[in-house]
C-alpha cells in the first residue's frame, strides 16, 4: 500500500496559482525590488556607487588596529570563550553555554550538564541572543515618560515605602511573571514580610494554571508535574504539544526520540497517541492522532477512563458522555496500549484543557502505575506560580481604588490581560504604576515609573529547572543600556536598599551551599552551570476522591464552531514579538511567516465559503477582530485556531503592527476556548507570506516512511536501487576527513531549533514579510513539511533540508566564474568574493537550497546588532549567492585545534550548529571515511537514502527513512506504509 | 581646393597598426605589474601615532616578538599589545620622552591607541596566525626582517597567489618550532641537514581549496 505525500492544499488541488508558483525558479516578481524603490533608482544608485568605488580604489583604505588599554584577564582577541549561564523560562529554566567573542555573547548552546537542556536547545533559546542586542530595548528609567534615573527612582521608592510601611502594604501590589528562582523568591518573601498585607500575584496570559489547579484538585495541593517521556513506551498527549510548545520541550524531545531510535529491525519503538483540535508538532509526530474539538476533550478523557475501567483498571465510577464521531476501535486500542504498558506509559494534558481534565489525568496516571516512573509531582520550591484568580481579584481591587502602588515585573497586562477585565482602566486608578520591563511596551507607556529590565545575559540571578535542579544566571556582558535585574529591583522594594545583584545572589547561595568551602563550591557552580544533585524528587501522592466526576460537566456542547486561543510557539504570548528571527521562521505546520491568520480546517472553510487569505470578522461578546484565514489540513472540523502574541502596538520596530491582536477577544471567563461567537466574511483579501510552496520538488520520493512492522519484514524498504552510472570517471574521495551528514527523519520532530541555530551561527539575514512573499527568504536550512493521507485527516512529516554538498554538484557545473567549487573534503564551497550573481547555480540546484542576496539586507543593521555577528563568518552583501557550508568555520577550528593539540581529528570534534542544537539528536555529522564514526554507521544503516538519488548528484547529506509504530489492531485500517510514492 | 588630409595622414594606418600591436600588451602588462599587490601593497609604510621602532626593540634589545604579540600562538590574530604592555617598561625607561606622550595619555585617559594596520590579507579570507606558527612558519617569512625596520613596512604582497605559492610547497618556509621568532635563523643549505631541521615538525598539508580560507 502506499501513501501520497503532498505539501499544500494548493498543490493537492492543482490550483493554477500553485502550479505557476512551483514552475518558476523564483516566484513572479522575485527580481523586482521591494516597494518604494523602483528598478530605475536602483540602477542609478548602482551607477553612482560604482563611480564612487572606482575613485576610492586608487588608494589603500586606512585601517586601524585598536588594542585594549589594559587587557582584561583571560580575554584573547580572536579566541571565543564559553561560559555557563541559565535562561529562566517561567517556572523552569534552560541551562546554557554561551559563546563570547571579546566580551560579546554571540551564540547560545545548551549545557550538557543541565537536565532541561541536555546540550541541546530550541528555536526560542537560539533566538534569545538576538533580544540582548535589540536596539528597541528601553534605555533609561522614565518618570511619566520623561527621562529620569535609577537614583531618582530609588529615592522616590524610599518615599513611597514610608507610606506603605504605615499601612502594612495594604495598598501595595506586585504583579510578576511566574518564576522559580531562589533569590527572587527570597526577595519576594522579604517583601511580603515587610509588607504583610501587600498582594504578590503571579501572572502570565498563558500558563500552567489549569494544570496546577487540576493537580491541586486531585492531590490536595498545587504540584508541578514532571514527565519522563524517555521511560514511557506509550505516550498519550491530550491537547498537549509536549514536543514543541512545552517549556520542557528539549527534555521531552530527547526522551521521545530516544524511545524511537531504531538501528536494526529488531529494535522497539515507543508509541505516541495524540488527541487534539489544533494540529501541533506533537500531533504530527503521533503514531495515532485523533482530531477532536477542544471542548469535547474532557468527554474523551471520561470515555477513556471508562474504557480503562472496562479493561480492568481500578478507577472510580465515571460516566462517559456520548461523543459524536469517536471511533470505538481507536479508543479500545489506546486503552489496551496503556494497560499493556502500566508503569511505562504516560498521559499528558495540555494547558488549554480545564482543571477537571488535569485532575483526571493525575488519577489515570496514578492508577496506571506511572507515578513516579514516568511522571512525578514536585513541590514547587522557590516558585511564584501563576494565579488567574488572584490577578482578577487584583483587577477589582484596583478598580475599587484599594491599590495605590502597583509594581509590574516583566508582565505586560495592558496588552495581554483578559479583555473583560478592562485592565488599563483599572490600572489608571493606581497612584503609582511602576513598570519593570525590557521595552517601553503597552504597559510601560501607562506607567508612572518605567525601569528597564536587564536581559538574562546581562544579569545575576538563579533558577530552578522543572525537576528542581538549581543553576545560576551568570552575566556575560554588563547591561548594554544600564538596565537592572529583577533581583535588584525586588531587593530594593523589599528592603529599601539598592544592592548589586551579585551580592544578593551570592547571599542566597551561601545559604544553599553552606559557608564551608563556599568560594570553591560557588565557583564550581558558576563553571559547570548547575549544582549537581539538586533535583528534587516527586512527592508521594494521596489522591482525593471524585477526580473523574467533573469531566462530564467540563465537556462542551454539540455546537458547530469553536474558537481556540493558542500561544504562538515562536512569539509565545507576545513576549518575543520584537524578535525578527522568530517572525521570519516559518510556523512548523502552516509555514506562515510574519503573521497569525485564523486557522481553519479545509472542510469548515468550504462550508463557510472561505478561501485562503480571505478576511473574516470574529465577533465575541461585543468585541470584534478582523483577520485573514488560512486553511490547515488536519484541524478538527469546526475548530478555529487563533494565535496569541501578535498585533502588538508597542513592541518595537520589528514587532509593532505585525499580525492581529487576539487578546482583544480573550476574556477571563473563557481564556482557552469560546463557542459563542460569530464568523463573517468581510469580502476583503489579505496577503500572507508562506514558505510552503517555495522550491517544491515536484512529487518525487522525498520522504520515505513505513511502519515498524513493515521495516522488520523489509529492512531496505527505503533503498531505491537506482542504477547509477556516470559519463566520466568520477573523483574519488578517500582522504580523511570526508564530511557527511545523516538526518534521521524518525527522530526529527520538526521543532525548528536547527533552523534558528543556523541563522545565529551563520549571520543569515532577515528579509521581512514582503521579501518572503517574493520567495527571497535566506534560510540556509529549511524544514519541509509534508502531509500524508486525506486532506481532512492527514499525518505530517518533517524534513530539514540543508545543502546536500553533492559530490557531483550541479551548481558547480554551471557557475561561469567558479565561485562554487568542490574541496578535497567533499564540501561544496561557496566563494562569495568570486560570485557575480548570475543565479545559474540556484537554477540548477535540484534541492533548491541556494539563497541569493537580492539586496544588501544588512546595510541598515543598527550598530548594536552588529555586535551579534559571528566574527568567523562573512557578512554577505547584495548580488551574492550563499548557502549552507556545513559550518565550515567550525570544521576549520576543529581541525586546527586537533592539529595544534598534537592529535588526530576524532569523531565529535567538529559539530555543525544544527547538529548541536537538535534536541532529538536527529542529525549526525562527521567523517565518512572513519569507519567508527557515528555518521558512517548511520549512513550504512538500512533506512538511509539520498534525496533525488536518481540524479546521480551523490549527496553527502542523506536521510534515514521515517518509521511509524501503529497499534496492531489499528494498523490494518491504516496505510501499512512502504515507500510512499508521491503525487 | 586644399587637400582634406595632410600628407602625414598617409602614415596613419601604420601608426594605428603599431598602436594595435603595442598598446594592448602595454595595458595588460601595466595592469599586471602596477595593479598587483606586489606593486601596490609592498612597501606600504604608514606613519604610526607613536614612532615605535621595531629595530630598537626587537633588533637591538632582542625582545622576543611574543612579549608584545602574545596571542600569536593561541589565536587567529596576533594582537597588537595593550597600552599597559608599553608602560611595563616605560614606567621606568624613557619616562618623559615626548614621543611617548600618546601612550601615557592613553593609559591615563583610558582611550585606546589607534595604530595603523600594515599587514592585511585580502578581504573574505580568514587567516589564522596560530596554525601557521604551529606548523613551523616563522614570523620573518611573511613579515620580513622587522627587526631591521625603524618604521614597519610591508615586505611581501600578501596576495592570494603568494599565499598559494607556499601552500602548494610549504617546505622552504618551515623551521623548527623553537626558531619561530628567531629573525636571523637560516635554513641549512645542505639538503640532509635541512631535512633534519624540520624533522621534528608534524607533516604539513596546507589546504589549497577555496574553503581553506574563504567562508
Amino acid at each position: 500500500m502506499s501513501a501520497e505525500h503532498w505539501r499544500s492544499l494548493g498543490e493537492l488541488e492543482e490550483s493554477p496559482e500553485s502550479r505557476a508558483f512551483r514552475e518558476r525558479e523564483f516566484p513572479e516578481g522575485a527580481s523586482e525590488p521591494p516597494e518604494g524603490v523602483t528598478r530605475r533608482t536602483v540602477l542609478t544608485l548602482l551607477g553612482a556607487s560604482a563611480g564612487a568605488a572606482s575613485l576610492v580604489a586608487c588608494r589603500r583604505p586606512e585601517e586601524h588596529i585598536v588594542p585594549y588599554v589594559e587587557a582584561p584577564e583571560q580575554i584573547m582577541p580572536g579566541v571565543a570563550r564559553h561560559y555557563a549561564t541559565t535562561m529562566p523560562n517561567g517556572t523552569s529554566a534552560y541551562g546554557l553555554v554561551v559563546e563570547s567573542h571579546e566580551g560579546r555573547p554571540t551564540k547560545l548552546e545548551g549545557n550538557e550538564l543541565h537536565p532541561a537542556s541536555l546540550g541541546a536547545s530550541s528555536a526560542r533559546v537560539q533566538a534569545a541572543v538576538l533580544d540582548l542586542y535589540d536596539p528597541d530595548r528601553s534605555q533609561q528609567v522614565l518618570k511619566r515618560g520623561e527621562p529620569s534615573s535609577w537614583t531618582d527612582f530609588v529615592a522616590a521608592w524610599k518615599e513611597r515605602a514610608k507610606l506603605h510601611a504605615a499601612d502594612g502594604g495594604e495598598t501595595l501590589a506586585i504583579v510578576a511573571t511566574p518564576s522559580a528562582a531562589p533569590t527572587l523568591a527570597r526577595q519576594l518573601a522579604a517583601f511580603q514580610k515587610a509588607y504583610p498585607k501587600a498582594r504578590v500575584v503571579g501572572y502570565a496570559p498563558v500558563s500552567e494554571a489549569n494544570a496546577l489547579a487540576g493537580v491541586a484538585r486531585a492531590a490536595g495541593r498545587a504540584l508541578l508535574p514532571v514527565h519522563h517521556l524517555d521511560k514511557a513506551k506509550a505516550i498519550l498527549a491530550i491537547d498537549a504539544d509536549v514536543l514543541h510548545a512545552d517549556p520542557e520541550m528539549i527534555r521531552h524531545t530527547r526522551g521521545f526520540a530516544g524511545g524511537r531510535r531504531v538501528v536494526a529491525p529488531g529494535d522497539a519503538m515507543n508509541r505516541l497517541w495524540s488527541v487534539e483540535a489544533v494540529f501541533s508538532i506533537t500531533g504530527a509526530n503521533a503514531d495515532h492522532r485523533l482530531r477532536l474539538p477542544a471542548r469535547l476533550i474532557p468527554g474523551f478523557v471520561a470515555a477513556l477512563a471508562a474504557e480503562l475501567q472496562k479493561g480492568g483498571l481500578a478507577l472510580e465510577a465515571v460516566t462517559a458522555p456520548e461523543l459524536p464521531g469517536l471511533d470505538k476501535t481507536w479508543l479500545h486500542a489506546l486503552a489496551e496500549d496503556l494497560l499493556a504498558n502500566r508503569g511505562a506509559s504516560v498521559i499528558v494534558a495540555g494547558p488549554r484543557q480545564p482543571a477537571a481534565v488535569h485532575a483526571a489525568v493525575v488519577a489515570l496516571n496514578a492508577a496506571l502505575g506511572n507515578v513516579p516512573a514516568t511522571v512525578e509531582y514536585r513541590e514547587p520550591t522557590d516558585a511564584l506560580l501563576p494565579s488567574p484568580a488572584a490577578f482578577a481579584e487584583l483587577g477589582s481591587a484596583l478598580r475599587d481604588g484599594k491599590v495605590k502602588t502597583l509594581v509590574v515585573l516583566g508582565a505586560n497586562p495592558a496588552y495581554d490581560a483578559p479583555a473583560d477585565l478592562d485592565w488599563k482602566g483599572a490600572a489608571a486608578k493606581a497612584e503609582e504604576l511602576v513598570h519593570f520591563g525590557s521595552h517601553v511596551d503597552e504597559t510601560g507607556a501607562l506607567a508612572s515609573w518605567h525601569v528597564p529590565s536587564a536581559h538574562f545575559l546581562e544579569s545575576w540571578g538563579d533558577a530552578r529547572a522543572r525537576c528542581g535542579t538549581l543553576s545560576v544566571v551568570q552575566p556575560l556582558i554588563l547591561p548594554l543600556y544600564g538596565a537592572k535585574s529583577a533581583v535588584e529591583l525586588v531587593g530594593l522594594l523589599a528592603s529599601g536598599e539598592d544592592r548589586p545583584g551579585y551580592d544578593l545572589v551570592q547571599a542566597t547561595w551561601r545559604g544553599l551551599l553552606g559557608e564551608a568551602d563556599f568560594e570553591k563550591r560557588w565557583n564550581r557552580v558558576l563553571h559547570d552551570g548547575v549544582l549537581p544533585d539538586s533535583a528534587q524528587p516527586g512527592v508521594k501522592l494521596e489522591l482525593k476522591p471524585g477526580t473523574l466526576g467533573e469531566l462530564a460537566a467540563a465537556t462542551g456542547g454539540a455546537g458547530e464552531l469553536e474558537l481556540v486561543f493558542q500561544a504562538c510557539a515562536k512569539l509565545e504570548a507576545g513576549g518575543n514579538a520584537n524578535n525578527a528571527w522568530l517572525h521570519e521562521l516559518p510556523d512548523a505546520i502552516t509555514k506562515v511567516t510574519w503573521d497569525n491568520p485564523l486557522l481553519v480546517s479545509p472542510a469548515t472553510a468550504a462550508a463557510k465559503g472561505l478561501k485562503d487569505e480571505d478576511m473574516v470578522r470574529l465577533d465575541v461578546a461585543g468585541r470584534s477582530l478582523e483577520l485573514p484565514i488560512q486553511r490547515v489540513p488536519g484541524l478538527a472540523d469546526g475548530t478555529l485556531v487563533l494565535y496569541l502574541g501578535y498585533g502588538r502596538t508597542k513592541a518595537g520596530r520589528v514587532g509593532t503592527g505585525v499580525g492581529f491582536d487576539a487578546f482583544r477577544l480573550r476574556t477571563g471567563a473563557a481564556p482557552d476556548l469560546v463557542t459563542d461567537f460569530k464568523l463573517m466574511r468581510t469580502g476583503e483579501r489579505y496577503d500572507i507570506s508562506q514558505t510552503q510552496d517555495h522550491g517544491s520538488m515536484e512529487g518525487r520520493k522525498l520522504i520515505r516512511e513505513a511502519t515498524l512492522a513493515h521495516y522488520k519484514d523489509e529492512p531496505k524498504f527505503a533503498n531505491e536501487k537506482t542504477p547509477l552510472f556516470s559519463l566520466w570517471a568520477e573523483h574519488e574521495y578517500k582522504k580523511s576527513p570526508q564530511w557527511g551528514m545523516v538526518i534521521d527523519l524518525n527522530s526529527c520532530t520538526g521543532c525548528n531549533a536547527c533552523a534558528v541555530a543556523c541563522q545565529s551561527e551563520n549571520n543569515v539575514p532577515v528579509v521581512g514579510k514582503d521579501q518572503v512573499r517574493r520567495g527571497r527568504e535566506m534560510a540556509w536550512l529549511r524544514i519541509d513539511r509534508y502531509f500524508t493521507g486525506e486532506p481532512s485527516d492527514p499525518t505530517a512529516a518533517f524534513q530539514p533540508v540543508p545543502c546536500m554538498q553533492c559530490e557531483n554538484a550541479p551548481c558547480e557545473q554551471v557557475c561561469p566564474v567558479a565561485a562554487t567549487v568542490h574541496d578535497a573534503e567533499g564540501l561544496n564551497a561557496m566563494v562569495y568574493n568570486r560570485c557575480i550573481g548570475t543565479r545559474y547555480c540556484s537554477n540548477n540546484c535540484p534541492y533548491k537550497v541556494r539563497r541569493f542576496n537580492f539586496f544588501n539586507y544588512t546595510k541598515d543593521t543598527p550598530k548594536v546588532l552588529k555586535l551579534l555577528n559571528n566574527p568567523d563568518v562573512t557578512v554577505r552583501s547584495r548580488g551574492v549567492m550563499e548557502k549552507c557550508t556545513y559550518c565550515v568555520q567550525r570544521l576549520s577550528a576543529a581541525k586546527i585545534d586537533a592539529r595544534l593539540g598534537g592529535r588526530e581529528l576524532k569523531d565529535g570534534d567538529a559539530r555543525t550548529a544544527c547538529q548541536q542544537a537538535c534536541p532529538a539528536e536527529a542529525i549526525q555529522f562527521g567523517d565518512l571515511v572513519d569507519l567508527q564514526s557515528k555518521v558512517r554507521k548511520a549512513r550504512e544503516n538500512d533506512r538511509t537514502y539520498a534525496l533525488l538519488e536518481d540524479l546521480n548528484t551523490r549527496p553527502r547529506t542523506t536521510y534515514q527513512a521515517r518509521l511509524r509504530n501503529p497499534h496492531p489492531t489499528l494498523a490494518k485500517a491504516e496505510p501499512a506504509g512502504g515507500e510512499g510514492p508521491h503525487a | 581646393m586644399a587637400q582634406i588630409f595632410p600628407q602625414s595622414a598617409n602614415r596613419l594606418p601604420l601608426v594605428v597598426a603599431l598602436a594595435a600591436l603595442v598598446l594592448p600588451p602595454a595595458v595588460v602588462g601595466g595592469v599586471w605589474y602596477y595593479g598587483s599587490p606586489r606593486f601596490t601593497d609592498v612597501g606600504y609604510q604608514p606613519v604610526q601615532p607613536v614612532p615605535y621602532s621595531h629595530k630598537l626593540h626587537a633588533g637591538e634589545m632582542q625582545i622576543d616578538c611574543r612579549y608584545c604579540h602574545v596571542s600569536v600562538e593561541k589565536s587567529a590574530v596576533a594582537n597588537v599589545p595593550p597600552t599597559q604592555v608599553c608602560m611595563n617598561c616605560h614606567l621606568l625607561v624613557a619616562r618623559n620622552a615626548e614621543s611617548l606622550a600618546p601612550i601615557r595619555d592613553s593609559l591615563k585617559s583610558g582611550s585606546p591607541m589607534r595604530w595603523l594596520r600594515v599587514h592585511k590579507v585580502g578581504e573574505y579570507a580568514y587567516f589564522n596566525h596560530r596554525v601557521h606558527v604551529g606548523a613551523g612558519v616563522g614570523c620573518v617569512s611573511c613579515h620580513g626582517h622587522v627587526e631591521e625596520m625603524d618604521v614597519v613596512h610591508q615586505v611581501e604582497p600578501l596576495s592570494m597567489g603568494w599565499c598559494l605559492d607556499c601552500h602548494r610547497d610549504p617546505k622552504p618556509n618551515l623551521r623548527p618550532l623553537s626558531e619561530i621568532t628567531n629573525m636571523t635563523w637560516k635554513p641549512a643549505r645542505d639538503p640532509e641537514a635541512r631535512e633534519r631541521q624540520i624533522a621534528g615538525l608534524r607533516p604539513v598539508h596546507p589546504p589549497t581549496d577555496c574553503s581553506g580560507c574563504h567562508r
